[in-house]
C-alpha cells in the first residue's frame, strides 16, 4: 500500500476538511495519464480538492495543474479536500495512488 | 509565374492540384483584442463556452470513430479532452472576460499564456511537451471563436490540406477520399503526415515554414512532391505543365505497379531481394500490394512512443507474432529499440545531451536498461517460433558490444526455455553497420553475426560529419561521396568473404539513381519504404549486372562527388529517362532541371 499516514479531522475553516499523505508509487510519476485520471475523478466531487507538494498547491480538478506539479516517482504529496464530500474525495483519489494508476 | 513558391521537404511523391484548406492555422497577429462593455460580458462568456463545447463535441465524435487498432490515438484524444475541459483554460478565460472585460479571443489568449508560463518553469521535458497539446486545443477553440473553423466533412471538390502541423486528432477527422495532398509548416521526414500520405498515395510536403504566411484559404495550389515545393496561385502554363505531369505520373505508376509482383531480377539473371521498411503492422498490406518480398527493417519504437507506461512482454510478443504470422514464410527483420537521438519514451524522458546523435541511443540505451531490453528480446524470440524472424542490433561499434548484446539475447532465450515458451534457437542475428568504426571492423564483426544491414542514413551522417537536418551543412550530405561508396563496398565485400548476407536500408535504397551502383557492389537485399518498391523493382528488372558493374567501376575511379553525380545522372538519364521527372533524387539536384 502506498498510503503512509492518514490524518483526518476538522480543518481551521468552514466546511469539512480532510488531508492525507500519499506516495507516488507508479513507475512514471504524475505524467499525462495519471494526471488525467486524477482530474477526471476529482471533477466528480463537489469538494475543493488540491494536491500539495513541496509547498506548491494545485487544483486536483485541473489536469494542467496536476501536470505542473511534476511529481516524480517516489515523491510524497498531500491531498487536501474541503467540502461536503471531502472525505469520499480523498478516499477515491488516494485509491488511485495506491493502485499506481493501473500501471503494472 | 505562381504568386509564391514555398519550399518544403517532400515525404510522399506525386503531383496534386487543388484548393488549399487550412485545418489548424496558427493565429498570431489576427486575433482581435478589445474591451467589452459590462452588459456585453455575459454574451462574450457564452461565446467562449459555445466554442469550447463545440470543440468538445467534435473531439468526442472523433474519439468514437477511432478504429480499435489505433488505440494510441484514442489515448491522445482522451487527454486532449481533459485539457479542453480544464478549469485552467475555459474557467480561467471566463474569469478574465468578467474581471478584465476583454473579448473572448483575448481572454483565451491570456489564459493560454498563463498555462505556458507555468509549464515553462518545469524541468521535465516530457511534461513540458504537453504544452503542445494545450496549444492544439486552444487553437481549435480560437478557430471557432474567429469563425474560421471548417467542417471538413462538408468540404466540396478536391482539396489540399494545409496545416501548421497535423496531429492524429486532425487526421482521424479528415475524409480521405477528397484529399489530393498535404502540406504542413512543421514536421520532419518521419512525421505522421508522411506515413498518412504514403498510405493514401498522395503527395505531401512537411517543414514548409512559410506556408501559413504565403497561402490563404481557398487559394489554388500545386503540390510538387518531386521538387518539394508548393506553387501558390499558379499561372496557365504552370497548370498545364503540372496537369500533364500528374497524368504522366499516374500512367507511370500504373505501369510500374503492374510489374511489381515480378521478382527483382536483372535481364542477365542477377537476383536482388527487395524488402520493406515499416513502422506499423498496418503497413503490411502496402508491403504485399507493392511487391515487397519481406520486411527488411521493422522499426520497433512505435509501440513505446505516445504512451506513459512501457509495453509488457506479452503485449509485444502478441504484436510481433502477428507480424511474423502475416508475413510468413517471407522474412521479417526486427531491429531492437533505436531510441535516443530524436525519439524518447516518456518513462525515461529526454536526456540532457549536448549532442544526442552521438549520445545514449540505440544499443547503448538498451544496454543501460537491461530489463527493458530483455523484455523486447523475449518478445522477438517468442515471435521467432514462426521461423521467419531475424533480429538485428542498431549502432554497433565493435566486437564487445555485439557479444554483450548477443549474451543478452541468450539470456532471454534461456528464460523462455525455463518458462516452457517456444522460440527458434537458430534465429539469424545481425547488426546494423552505420558507424565508421563498424565499417573498419567489418571483417571481424562478420565472424560474429549472420548478416549485415548497412544503415546508410546514419553511415553517411557519421562518415561525413553532417547533420543533414542542419540547413547550413545539408549541401554536404552526399550519398555518393567517394568515401561513402568505398565504405559500403568494403562492408559488402567483408560480408561476402565471411559468407554472410549484406543488405542495405536507408534512403539510397529507394533512390533510382543510387540503386544501380549498389547492385554493382552485389548487395544481396535492399530494404525501402513499401511505396517505393514498384519503381525500384522496375529499375532492377531493366538493368544488366554487367552495366551496373561497369558503372560502379567508373564511379570508383572518380575522385570527387560532383564528378560521380554527373556520371550517374548521365547514365541513368539514358537508361531511365522517366525516373528523372518523377523522383526527387538524393543527389544534388540543382541542375537536374526539376
Amino acid at each position: 500500500m502506498t498510503e503512509t499516514s492518514g490524518i483526518s479531522g476538522p480543518g481551521d475553516g468552514a466546511g469539512e476538511a480532510c488531508v492525507r499523505q500519499v506516495l507516488v508509487a507508479n513507475q512514471l510519476g504524475l505524467h499525462a495519464r495519471p494526471a488525467s485520471q486524477i482530474a477526471r475523478e476529482a471533477q466528480a466531487f463537489a469538494a475543493d480538492i488540491s494536491l500539495v507538494a513541496q509547498g506548491q498547491s494545485v487544483d486536483a480538478k485541473s489536469i494542467l495543474d496536476v501536470l505542473t506539479l511534476a511529481a516524480g516517482p517516489g515523491s510524497t504529496l498531500e491531498i487536501h479536500a474541503r467540502g461536503a464530500d471531502a472525505e469520499a474525495a480523498v478516499d477515491r483519489i488516494s485509491q488511485l495512488f495506491a493502485a499506481r494508476f493501473g500501471e503494472k | 509565374m505562381a504568386r509564391a513558391i514555398v519550399r518544403g521537404i517532400s515525404v510522399s511523391t506525386g503531383f496534386a492540384i487543388g484548393k488549399a484548406v487550412f485545418v489548424n492555422r496558427r493565429h498570431h497577429s489576427d486575433i482581435p483584442r478589445h474591451a467589452v462593455a459590462e452588459a456585453q460580458a455575459e454574451a462574450e462568456v457564452e461565446r467562449l463556452r459555445q466554442a469550447f463545447s463545440g470543440v468538445e463535441t467534435e473531439l468526442e465524435g472523433a474519439r468514437d470513430r477511432i478504429p480499435p487498432e489505433l488505440s494510441e490515438h484514442r489515448h491522445i484524444l482522451e487527454s486532449h479532452l481533459m485539457i479542453l475541459k480544464d478549469p485552467k483554460l475555459c474557467g480561467a478565460a471566463v474569469k478574465l472576460v468578467r474581471e478584465l472585460r476583454v473579448n473572448a479571443e483575448w481572454a483565451l489568449e491570456k489564459a493560454v499564456a498563463e498555462v505556458e508560463k507555468a509549464f515553462g518553469l518545469l524541468d521535465d521535458m516530457y511534461i513540458r511537451e504537453r504544452l503542445q497539446d494545450v496549444r492544439v486545443m486552444s487553437d481549435r477553440v480560437m478557430a471557432r471563436l474567429l469563425g474560421t473553423v471548417r467542417e471538413l466533412l462538408t468540404v466540396d471538390g478536391r482539396v489540399i490540406i494545409m496545416a501548421h502541423d497535423l496531429t492524429p486528432a486532425d487526421t482521424v477527422m479528415l475524409e480521405v477520399g477528397k484529399i489530393m495532398g498535404f502540406a504542413t509548416a512543421q514536421g520532419g521526414k518521419t512525421s505522421h503526415t508522411g506515413i498518412m500520405a504514403r498510405t493514401l498515395g498522395i503527395p505531401a510536403l512537411v517543414g514548409a515554414g512559410d506556408l501559413e504566411e504565403a497561402v490563404h484559404d481557398g487559394d489554388l495550389v500545386i503540390i510538387d512532391g518531386v521538387g518539394g515545393r508548393v506553387l501558390v496561385d499558379p499561372d496557365e502554363d504552370e497548370l498545364t505543365e503540372f496537369n500533364e505531369l500528374a497524368s504522366q505520373f499516374e500512367d507511370y505508376q500504373r505501369r510500374i505497379y503492374r510489374g511489381c509482383q515480378l521478382p527483382a531480377e536483372t535481364s542477365d539473371g542477377y537476383r536482388v531481394q527487395v524488402l520493406a521498411n515499416i513502422e506499423l503492422i498496418e503497413e503490411v498490406a502496402a508491403v504485399l500490394d507493392n511487391g515487397g518480398e519481406g520486411i527488411g527493417l521493422y522499426r520497433t519504437e512505435y509501440s513505446y512512443l505516445n504512451r506513459t507506461d512501457l509495453p509488457g512482454e506479452d503485449e509485444l510478443a502478441d504484436k510481433y507474432a502477428d507480424l511474423a504470422a502475416i508475413m510468413s514464410p517471407r522474412k521479417v527483420i526486427f531491429r531492437t529499440l533505436d531510441l535516443g537521438a530524436d525519439k524518447f519514451i516518456a518513462s525515461f524522458g529526454a536526456l540532457d545531451e549536448a549532442n544526442p546523435a552521438m549520445g545514449l541511443r540505440a544499443i547503448r540505451f538498451c544496454m543501460q536498461h537491461p530489463d527493458l531490453f530483455k523484455t523486447q528480446l523475449k518478445a522477438v524470440a517468442r515471435a521467432s517460433a514462426y521461423g521467419n524472424v531475424s533480429l538485428m542490433f542498431p549502432m554497433i561499434s565493435g566486437l564487445r558490444e555485439v557479444r554483450r548484446a548477443k549474451a543478452k539475447l541468450r539470456e532471454a532465450q534461456e528464460e523462455l526455455r525455463a518458462e516452457g515458451k517456444r522460440y527458434n534457437p537458430d534465429m539469424p542475428v545481425g547488426i546494423m553497420v552505420e558507424l565508421p568504426a563498424a565499417v573498419m571492423m567489418a571483417s571481424m564483426l562478420a565472424e560474429e553475426v549472420d548478416f549485415f544491414s548497412i544503415g546508410t542514413n546514419d553511415l553517411i551522417q557519421y562518415s561525413l560529419g553532417i547533420d543533414r537536418t542542419n540547413a547550413h551543412v545539408s549541401y554536404l550530405y552526399q550519398p555518393l561521396h567517394p568515401a561513402v561508396l568505398r565504405s559500403i563496398k568494403h562492408v559488402v565485400d567483408a560480408a561476402h568473404q565471411a559468407g554472410i548476407e549484406a543488405s542495405l536500408c536507408g534512403e539510397v535504397a529507394s533512390d533510382p539513381f543510387c540503386v544501380p551502383i549498389l547492385m554493382g557492389m552485389q548487395v544481396d537485399c535492399i530494404s525501402l519504404s513499401p511505396q517505393a518498391i514498384p519503381g525500384i523493382k522496375r529499375i532492377i528488372r531493366q538493368a544488366r549486372m554487367s552495366e551496373c558493374k561497369a558503372l560502379l567501376r567508373d564511379v570508383l575511379a572518380c575522385r570527387t562527388v560532383n564528378k560521380i553525380n554527373r556520371l550517374v545522372r548521365d547514365t541513368i538519364f539514358h537508361k531511365y529517362p522517366e525516373e528523372l521527372s518523377f523522383f526527387a533524387s538524393l543527389l544534388d539536384n540543382d541542375d537536374l532541371g526539376g
